[in-house]
């Protein structure tokens, strides 16, 4: 859909680092997030949670909790009659019913007067709890005469896959009889997996593990919900698709979607961790209950222990190639942990470490596995960062082992557009050999010679580097452009900017348009009156709300010549927009303003229409986008310490529409991929408990503990994205893990396949070693 | 356990208020004063959204009661700068586009703007640890540092 | 956070005062750094909360005798790092202060707070058993000095009895000949908990170890000092060899446990490595 522009000059648009318009109101504490709402008559809600993990409710008494003054509600499940036993989704266990499947899973609700008399009731509540056995371990967990998870007969939840709208052609299958707790599994084959590996030189075989780990926004999911008289719910929400959470909420709660107003508060980071709902429903149902405006915003510590964090995944790998390189079979099983609820994407693992690089033979099965923890959701490119660990660690150890450059070796097996990936799907235009390439020419990787040769105070230095990508969501949507009165551009969406893509936007209709950036203005609407819109999830919000964007300007352009013909007696095809008027072509004072058009479709008499350009495109069509990270890193060997000197992605955005917004979305996305690697873990003791339910053991990365991140864009238009646009949010969430166990690797000798890359397994791995 | 009256100054005013005995100072600034710049992100200081200056100095307005501040003096991100007399911080945060979700920059800011107060011409180590106690999830940092090492340069030659 | 009540003393009297009165059901608040997020996950949930921070002379630090130091109990981990009286003589204490939290965390916690919170991994337990430091605790019965080696008697217990409060801590002049150290490793920079901290303080004269201190943090219930590793330092000659062994001897004193912050083989791994790192570092202080 790349579109030819009739207008003759540059506009201030696309391509301009641009600056957000809610920088000043965010550099000043004005900004409004869920939490700084405070209307007359607020409720302060407080969920009381299970302490175990997995346990018979056997009575449960609130009566003294109703009893304390400044108690306003005390709900549980037994007065919500639309909650049902068996919780197709997490959404829907709003309060556990009989049974609770997960430390922190909420059993009753509490609005009061203030938050610390809802504390106090919390401490009055009555809950007789018989403590069931525990399923801790997805290993222990998938064998027959595990303790079930599920209700029997629930169906698994493959809407998060569909969602993020990333592969087709795979099915997955209902579990098996025997073992209860897979509730999802799947197999992609190809070939003769045995055969390839009789006729292989090199076999390796490794297991990776990646714990879960959470999504880390910084402000916590919260919610103000308030009812009118005539039934109508309002929900000030924290979401990434206020559409999406209306739907929940109308399912949870068995209401029509139009008594529902979500109002899409700024969202303080979602990271796929704010796409389904989580406390909409119970704070909606405290706000009916008492009749007033009731605010629920959840700990850090309910964060941790019971939000929707990344599942664990652990994939066992075997792979085989002839001593000359040639790929010959890659053998997988991925098992993803998904928690006490199903929602994994399940067939993205499977194509990932297949479809990645051409593999002749490969047999991969993913298995769903339900434990006793709260259950997972998406993850800034949800299994993409650990399934990558795994194939791009392979990858470097096998061209370590038959003595290749690791680079080569990827470059010449890499899939290209055209071939089929694991699903049979074809690879569609991206641009994984161009950041490849771009990342081998970095002075910093051909001076890694010379950097681990310059390792000194007993501290040992390396280099690596990973590729990985994100195949690219879809989802429909629409826009509206209006020309106003004087003749400045109003855009308006539904979609939750969480990115800095509403500049983006802008920038679009901007240039479809043909005017200056400082006439467009754009806005997020809440879902009374917007056009109906996706997720800001999958990398797709630049890519498919961009083209109902510049759709919709041209639209509103088109209409605007067509007016402007008519009032100037020309034809359509000699006029063009300059600056702030329609002008025909080679007569340069035969013009009208675009104010005058503007004001002729709002005066009273006027028989002008008013310009509104419309668009509401469905899309079928991805843009896989690719990214690449180098990592420069010193390792201390005796406390396991690694210090990263560099680091540098590099990632295919097709066209940057903005590069000032791609760069923070690259750094951020890395330091992310970074935790990963490096720190961040959900920790469980054998009950299932979390044990680091704080951000002080929760380790996400600080200042001091990176280098600044240098970004290299790359450019390789996608055919139907905006002006050639990929989508860039979530590719640089994806290589780091892999990135730094290869830099590690080549400091110390040592291989590691367990994340976090903490000091302990590395210091302990060396001392091992030696 | 009535509510006590809490005098301090906060922003270069005298303020007075009632608050209760458990109220932290980021509640009362938050939900009794509605001075909703500071963030709770973590209630435990783990995350430095909820900064403030207290007495100059930066500290998690969510690990001091309100009644602690009696008599002393906090400014919030609300104090440090106004729009058209921005602080060089936030005007450098503004330029090298350093907010995304923008959570996380009111504390980032106090804490930067305690820094340069304490040591004008800070060194890139002396930033990042300067900020350490501020977690980002959005940026990696990489644009906070440009951002006040730039105005590291403009404040303390203001000051010069 | 639930309902309590809020005392407001503003001096040490009535800091005693209020504790009489309310007994085992009331808190001590100080930079609240341990306290506060104790009292919001409902691990305390005291009656009655006492502020010491209207009491001046908790946050004094004064010359002591023999040009030693007195350093009040709700000085501020800040004010240890940055204070030239403390950093002149006593710099493991400087650094342990440090290393604590984050900036904002600093300006709050309290070198009393850190004391009397009594968990295993206090940074600045280990350079106060390394500086020999005493105690001064006061309650309705007056004041009474405790050596910091007998202060902690658990897991978060300290020999404080309900109605005693923490007033400050005295440290002895170490000596021109002195060096001390305080390292700890944590997974991240800044923000973090010790999986391990080690102070070491090393005296010389003439060439030989006059005294040695060696002193554990995060490898049992209380923070602990390795007598045996010490031993093997005084009266002889500080040497790389010596030092490797003190540190071997300092691994036999550790009675670590595995727990979300690292496993008992992991640190006694470290208590190897910064026993030797402290040691080598606290030798050329004292000979500087």
């Amino acid at each position: 859909m790349a579109s030819v522009m009739k207008t003759t000059r540059d506009v201030k648009g696309i391509g301009l680092s641009i600056l957000r318009p809610d920088g000043p109101d965010k550099v000043t504490g004005q900004v409004q997030y869920v939490a700084d709402l405070n209307p007359r008559g607020l409720l302060h809600a407080k969920l009381l949670r299970s302490p175990y993990a997995h346990a018979k409710i056997v009575r449960i008494d609130v009566s003294r909790a109703r009893a304390l003054p400044g108690v306003r509600a005390v709900l549980t499940a037994a007065d919500i009659p639309v909650l049902k036993k068996k919780a197709p989704t997490r959404a829907h266990a709003v309060l556990a019913i009989d049974r609770v499947v997960f430390a922190g899973q909420p059993v009753a609700a509490v609005a009061a007067d203030e938050l610390a008399i809802a504390e106090e009731a919390l401490d009055l509540i009555d809950v007789q709890y018989d403590v069931l056995p525990v399923a801790a371990d997805p290993l222990e967990s998938m064998k027959p005469g595990a303790p079930p998870v599920a209700e029997l007969g629930t169906e698994a939840d493959t809407s998060e896959a569909l969602a993020h709208g990333s592969v087709a052609g795979v099915t997955t299958e209902a579990k098996s009889s025997k073992a209860v707790n897979i509730s999802q599994q799947a197999r992609l084959q190809r070939g003769d997996v045995a055969k390839g590996f009789a006729e292989s030189d090199v076999v390796i075989e490794n297991t990776y593990r990646v714990p879960m780990v959470h999504q880390g926004y910084l402000e916590p999911h919260a919610v103000l919900a308030q009812w009118d008289t005539a039934g109508n719910l309002t929900l000030w929400a924290s979401t990434q698709g206020s559409f999406n959470t209306r739907s929940e909420v109308a399912d949870v709660l068995e209401l029509p979607e139009n008594r529902i107003k979500v109002i899409p508060m700024e969202c303080g980071g979602g990271f796929g961790g704010k796409i389904r709902a989580l406390c909409e429903p119970i704070t909606a149902v405290l706000a009916r209950a008492t009749g007033r405006p009731v605010r629920y915003v959840m700990t850090r510590r309910e964060e941790l222990e019971a939000g929707m964090p990344a599942p664990q995944v652990i994939i066992k790998m075997k792979t085989g190639v002839k001593r000359d390189g040639t790929l010959m079979a890659l053998e997988a099983e991925a098992i993803l942990e998904s928690g006490a609820f199903s929602g994994a994407v399940l067939a993205v693992a499977g194509v990932f470490l297949a479809s990645l690089y051409r593999w002749p033979s490969f047999d991969v099965q993913g298995f769903e596995v339900l434990t006793h923890k709260p259950s997972i959701a998406a993850y800034r490119a949800p299994v993409a960062p650990q399934t990558i660990f795994a194939i791009d660690s392979q990858m470097e150890q096998i061209a370590k082992a038959i003595g290749v450059d690791p680079v080569e070796f990827r470059l010449r097996h890499l899939q290209r557009e055209g071939d089929k990936m694991a699903n049979n799907q074809p690879w569609l235009s991206n641009g994984a050999v161009e950041v490849l390439t771009r990342l081998a020419e970095h002075p910093l990787w051909k001076k890694r010679a010379e950097w681990k040769a310059s390792s000194k105070d007993g501290k040992l230095r390396g280099t690596g580097l990973s590729l990985g990508g994100w195949l690219g969501g879809l989802q429909p949507t629409g826009a509206t452009v209006r020309l106003n009165p004087d003749g400045t551009l109003q855009v308006l969406t539904g979609q939750v900017d969480i990115a800095g893509t509403n500049i983006a936007l802008a920038q679009i209709a901007a240039t479809a348009y043909g005017v200056d950036i400082d006439k467009v203005k754009i806005t997020t609407g809440d879902t009374d009156v917007a056009p109906m819109t996706g997720l800001s999830a999958g990398s797709k919000t630049t890519y498919t709300v961009g083209v109902a964007v510049m759709q919709a300007a041209e639209n509103a352009r088109n209409q605007t010549l067509e007016i402007a013909a008519k009032e100037l007696e020309a034809s359509v095809h000699d006029l063009e927009i300059d600056n702030d008027k329609v002008v025909v072509r080679g007569v340069p004072d035969k013009g009208i303003t675009l104010a005058s058009i503007g004001k002729k479709g709002n005066l009273y008499m006027s028989k002008v229409e008013p310009v509104l350009g419309t668009s509401h495109p469905a899309f079928s069509v991805q843009a896989p986008a690719f990214c690449g990270q180098l990592a420069r890193v010193e390792v201390d060997p005796d406390t396991g310490e690694v210090t990263l000197h560099n680091f540098v992605v590099a990632q295919d955005v097709g066209k940057a529409i903005n590069p000032l917004q791609i760069e923070g979305q690259m750094q951020g996305g890395a330091v992310q991929s970074l935790g990963m690697a490096l720190t961040e873990a959900l920790i469980y003791d054998d009950q299932a408990r979390l044990t680091n339910p704080s951000l002080l053991d929760y380790r996400k990365l600080t200042s001091a503990d990176l280098p600044s991140i240098e970004t290299i864009i790359v450019e390789k238009p996608a055919p139907h994205g905006p002006f050639g646009a990929r989508g860039v949010g979530e590719p640089p969430i994806v290589p780091a893990p892999a990135a730094i166990a290869n830099a590690i690797e080549d400091a110390t000798g040592v291989r590691l396949t367990h994340l976090p890359l903490s000091p302990e397994r590395i210091a302990l791995a060396i001392a091992a070693a030696s | 356990m009535a509510k006590q009256v809490l005098s301090f100054t906060v922003n270069d005013e005298p303020a007075e208020v009632l608050v209760q005995p458990w109220d932290t100072l980021l509640e009362a600034l938050r939900e009794r004063m509605g001075l909703t710049g500071p963030k709770e992100g973590c209630g435990t200081g783990d995350c430095g959204a909820c900064t403030v200056h207290f007495d100059g100095k930066p500290i998690a307005s969510c690990l001091l009661l309100a009644m602690q501040a009696r008599g002393h003096t906090v400014r919030t991100i609300e104090g440090l700068g106004k729009p058209g007399a921005l602080h060089p911080l936030q005007d450098a945060f503004i330029r090298h586009g350093v907010p995304q979700c923008g959570f996380c920059i009111p504390g980032v800011l106090m804490a930067a703007a305690a820094l340069l107060t304490e040591n004008p011409r800070p060194s890139e180590e002396e930033i990042r640890y300067g900020i350490a106690g501020n977690l980002c999830r959005c940026t990696g940092y990489t644009k906070m540092l440009a951002a006040i090492t730039e105005a590291a340069g403009a404040t303390a030659g203001r000051r010069s | 956070m639930r309902r309590f009540e809020l005392v407001l003393p503003g001096s040490v009297d009535d800091c005693v005062k209020a504790l009489a009165q309310a007994g085992p059901e009331s808190k001590l608040l100080a930079g609240g750094t341990d306290l506060l997020p104790q009292l919001k996950n409902g691990l305390l949930k005291p009656a009655r909360v006492i502020d010491l921070s209207g009491v001046p002379r908790l946050r004094a630090i004064e010359p002591g005798n023999g040009q030693g130091l007195r350093v009040g109990s709700a000085v501020t981990a800040r004010t240890l790092e940055l204070d030239r009286a403390v950093r002149a003589k006593y710099l493991s204490l400087a650094e342990s202060g440090a290393l604590v939290g984050s900036v904002q965390v600093r300006n709050l916690a309290t070198l009393g707070g850190n004391l009397c919170n009594a968990a295993p991994s206090a940074d600045m337990a280990p350079p106060l058993l390394a500086l020999d430091a005493e105690a001064v605790v006061t309650g309705p019965k007056g004041e009474r000095r405790v050596p910091i080696a007998a202060f902690f008697t658990g897991v978060r217990k300290t020999v404080l009895a309900p109605d005693e409060l923490l007033v400050e801590l005295v440290l002895p002049n170490p000596g021109a000949r002195s060096g001390g150290s305080y390292l700890r490793h944590t997974p991240r920079r800044e923000l973090d908990i010790a999986v391990v901290g080690v102070a070491s303080q090393l005296t010389l004269a003439n060439g030989v170890c006059t005294k040695a201190r060696i002193a554990l943090a995060a490898v049992a219930p209380i923070p602990l000092r390795a007598t045996a590793a010490e031993q093997a330092l005084e009266g002889q000659a500080v040497t790389p060899d010596r030092i490797k062994r003190a540190a071997d001897l300092a691994v036999e004193a550790a009675r670590p446990i595995s727990d979300q912050r690292g496993s008992a083989d992991f640190r006694r791994h470290l208590v190897r490595v910064l026993t030797r790192r402290t040691l080598t570092t606290a030798l050329a202080r004292a000979s500087a």
